[in-house]
């Protein structure tokens, strides 16, 4: 049975360098994940909204709302820019985390990080140019009339070389593309994890504000309404076979 | 009140001078005094003009009110009330931050926002990590002891009182301190969490020492400020009021004696009256799109922090000093500094949780001076940091993961923990912040700071990532996850015994201008690697003390020959 106490699934010590298949998880009992994976079945943060400010609450629970149309990319861009953020999140089927339509938010609404690099252009030029970039490249390198029609293997060629700066031609070579790489996905990982489904999924406790913490450990560190990580284990075969 | 009595009321006896603790209100997070505060006119000719309500400005504001000067505060960004402004929540405390635009440069960009600076009434510590410590005796003359940096012209001792007394207002909490200068703590270690146990434990395998703390968090009590949740949430803004901010350090004392703080109001120059060559006072805008209005004082001091601070410098241009205020040999702007900041965890067989108990706990000093034989000169510090969900994707990305690798080890965020480093980086003249064309909302030239690591930095950061690194490991962990970063801008207008080699004298008044000082981190020659908020601190009540004295206004007496 999956141990947790072991580091086997991490891509770094796996031979292929890649993670297990998704399947090797629970699916999620209690509450949302994205795509319904996740360590702790039976955990879900909003449980404890009564325990959050209001402040926070609104903020947090904001984010559960059914996202409205897109505002800053265009009816061109917006298969690209979905087809992007699914990929680069891996998140392949419903639910979804909306985290295309945060990013658009994001800059519909001017909400920029405060930085910009010399040999950037503004963060909203940015995101143009890359889903531009994109498209060409499915374009020139495997004959797709987009990014988005393109097969997973292929977007997820292209998304290789983005991470690694290795894209050129276009629109391109109007960015630096290694700093474009860290410009988008800034944003996109921020749209992802600020959703209390991909908190759900990874088992952190959430906003703590009155109530705060008490289990720091070292006896254990679950808070009364935390549970512990869980695998897709049959509960019923493991106690017949004689594991608990 | 005797101290004796607010003792047995209250707990510990804390600093004399500074009532902020018992003026806060123990059920609601507002700045007390909003409403009741003085208000000047802009022509009343108000003692001191203060630019940034930071921890620079509002310590000099604070002590200064206590002697009776008329101080105005001018912040750029909101005056907070944090029971509805602040949110338990990373992406939700955006506003935090100061996300002006500023361009980044050089070999080695540094990106600011959230990793650096911020923007409303009690500046950047409302959302630093809480880290405490003091400078050592060392980093005050790097350059003869060590042959790089450079000599402050104050010393260690200059500071030491001051060291002692914001500690107590803090207050910081801490074990006893075996480096630098060994010290105590007015407050005793907060409890550590089971991560920062791990680590603690991987540092004695291989002989290194840590303490914890020094963090500026209450443990026990103090007047009406709450003893810590360990909630996590510091980088975040402390809805608690138990970290220590200048919001709930030295603020609300400043505002029950007379201080105005005048929010939401941009400087953009000191204006200068070329005829005398004193400053009558700054000029600001009370809103975007907004006529210029000129607040007068006596004084004006710059606490705007190590952008802002050289910025506003630059574009207060006049006849005398047509490159800017203060920089006619072009030191303005110039050695601004951070600090390498790497981070890498260790993932381990337990749940850690490390989103509990505040970001930082245990840290070392032990590799902080000089040692040869490591191949560089200076060292680093080792701390303890706890991030979030984003900040730790940020961290797996960094490692080269995305798409169901980089889920795969978000999922395992439970078991991992994380260490840090920071390094003093040596003072550079080309590591410098200038005017961009690119202008702010406000029509002003937005700063581009240029930023290149040298050798020494980089030999320094190679062997702190292996430091850490080899912690994990002697931990036990299974697998490490590397970030390299920056953090803590200083520097950009440096004090100095001669102005052909820096921006302020040692009184940190502006070489060439008699009413105008610097009360930020933008002073320091050099930053140890010691996180900068407790000097910036404890430099701007010395200059306190001095400008009460009139000892600021004088000539400077010089100590120490120009060096580095
Ligand atoms: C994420 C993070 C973690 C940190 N952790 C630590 C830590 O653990 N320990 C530590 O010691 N330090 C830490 N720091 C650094 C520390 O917070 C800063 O070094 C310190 O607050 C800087 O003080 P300052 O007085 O120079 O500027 P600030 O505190 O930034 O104050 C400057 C103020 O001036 C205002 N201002 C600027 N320009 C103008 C203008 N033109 N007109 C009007 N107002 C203006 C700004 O809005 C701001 O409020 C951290 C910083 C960050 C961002
Ligand atoms: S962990 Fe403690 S100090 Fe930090 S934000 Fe929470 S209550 Fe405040």
């Amino acid at each position: 049975m999956p141990d947790f106490s072991r580091p086997d699934h991490l891509p770094h010590l796996r031979p292929d360098g890649e993670p297990p298949h998704s399947s090797w998880l629970p699916r999620h009992r209690h509450g949302t994940t994205p795509q319904m994976i996740g360590r702790y079945p039976d955990y879900d943060v909003l449980v404890e909204v009564d325990s959050w400010d209001d402040a926070t609450r609104k903020v947090v629970l904001a984010r559960l709302e059914p996202p409205g149309p897109l505002r800053f990319f265009s009816e061109q861009e917006e298969p690209t820019l979905r087809a992007f953020c699914d990929t680069v999140m891996a998140q392949d089927s419903e639910p979804r985390v909306p985290v295309a339509e945060f990013v658009d938010d994001k800059l519909a609404a001017g909400r920029l990080d405060g930085y910009q690099f010399a040999d950037m252009p503004d963060d909203r030029d940015t995101w143009r140019l890359v889903l531009a970039g994109l498209d060409e490249s499915a374009r020139d390198g495997h004959g797709k009339a987009g990014f988005a029609d393109a097969e997973p293997e292929t977007r997820e060629e292209i998304i290789e070389a983005f991470s690694h700066g290795q894209l050129s031609g276009g629109s391109w070579d109007r960015l630096n593309v290694s700093r474009a790489w860290s410009v988008v996905m800034r944003a996109v990982l921020t749209g992802f994890y600020s959703h209390p489904w991909a908190w759900n999924e990874i088992g952190f406790g959430g906003p703590a504000y009155p109530r705060g913490f008490m289990r720091l450990g070292p006896v254990s560190t679950l808070e009364p309404f935390e549970t512990p990580g869980a695998s897709q284990e049959d509960p019923v075969r493991a106690v017949a076979e004689g594991e608990y | 009140m005797g101290d004796l009595l607010r003792g047995i009321l209250k707990g510990a006896v804390g600093p004399k001078d500074n009532d902020s603790r018992y003026l806060l209100d123990v059920h609601s997070r507002d700045l007390p005094g909003e409403d009741t505060m003085a208000r000047y006119a802009d022509n009343d000719e108000v003692d001191l003009v203060v630019v940034g309500a930071g921890a620079g400005g509002s310590v000099l504001a604070q002590r200064l009110a206590r002697h009776g000067w008329k101080v105005v505060i001018l912040e750029a960004g909101p005056f907070w009330h944090p029971d509805e402004d602040w949110v338990s929540d990373e992406a939700g405390s955006h506003e935090l931050y100061w996300t002006q635009k500023r361009i980044i440069g050089g070999s080695d960009p540094i990106s600011m926002g959230s990793n650096n600076s911020g923007r409303g009434v009690g500046g950047s510590m409302v959302h630093y990590a809480g880290y405490c410590p003091r400078f050592h005796p060392s980093d005050f003359h790097t350059h003869s002891l060590d042959g790089v940096g450079a000599d402050w012209p104050i010393t260690y001792d200059d500071l030491r009182p001051h060291y002692e007394r914001v500690e107590r207002e803090l207050p910081v909490a801490g074990q006893d301190w075996p480096w630098g200068h060994p010290h105590r703590y007015p407050f005793s270690p907060h409890p550590i969490s089971e991560m920062g146990a791990t680590l603690w434990r991987g540092a004695r395998e291989l002989g290194i020492e840590m303490r914890v703390g020094p963090v500026g968090i209450v443990n026990g009590t103090f007047g009406n400020r709450p003893h810590c949740i360990y909630r996590g949430y510091c980088l975040q803004g402390c809805k608690v009021n138990a970290k220590a901010s200048p919001y709930v350090t030295h603020l609300p004392d400043a505002l029950a004696h007379a201080v105005e703080i005048r929010a939401n109001c941009m400087v953009s120059r000191v204006e200068l009256d070329d005829a005398t060559g004193h400053a009558i006072g700054v000029v600001y805008h009370d809103e975007v799109g907004g006529a210029e209005r000129l607040q007068r004082a006596r004084f004006v001091a710059v606490a705007g922090y190590s952008i802002e601070t050289p910025r506003l410098l630059l574009e207060s241009t006049s006849r005398r000093f047509p490159g800017g205020l203060g920089n006619n040999d072009d030191q303005v702007g110039r050695y601004v500094m951070v600090q390498g900041a790497a981070q890498t965890a260790g993932r381990f067989p337990d749940e850690l949780r490390q989103y509990k108990a505040p970001p930082p706990e245990i840290s070392s000093e032990q590799f902080y001076e000089t040692d040869r034989s490591r191949g560089f000169a200076r060292g680093f510090s080792i701390q303890t940091v706890g991030p979030l969900p984003i900040t730790w994707s940020e961290h797996v990305l960094a490692d080269g993961h995305w798409g169901r690798a980089l889920r795969e080890y978000m999922r395992d965020y439970n078991h991992w923990a994380t260490i840090g480093v920071l390094n003093e980086l040596l003072p550079h003249a080309d590591n410098r912040v200038t005017l961009a064309e690119e202008t702010d909302p406000y029509g002003l030239p937005v700063a581009r700071f240029d930023f290149n690591v040298g050798e020494n930095d980089q030999r320094n950061m190679d062997y702190s990532t292996k430091v850490i690194t080899d912690i994990l490991k002697a931990a036990g962990a299974q697998d490490v996850l590397t970030v390299h970063r920056y953090a803590h801008l200083v520097g950009g207008a440096r004090m100095g015994s001669s102005r052909d080699s820096s921006v302020v004298d040692p009184h940190q008044r502006v070489w060439g201008v008699p009413n105008v000082f610097v009360s930020d981190g933008s002073v320091c020659p050099t930053q140890g690697s010691a996180n900068p908020a407790l000097t910036i601190m404890a430099l701007a009540s010395r200059l306190a003390e001095r400008m009460a004295s009139g000892a600021a206004m004088q000539q400077p007496e010089v100590t120490r020959q120009p060096v580095g």
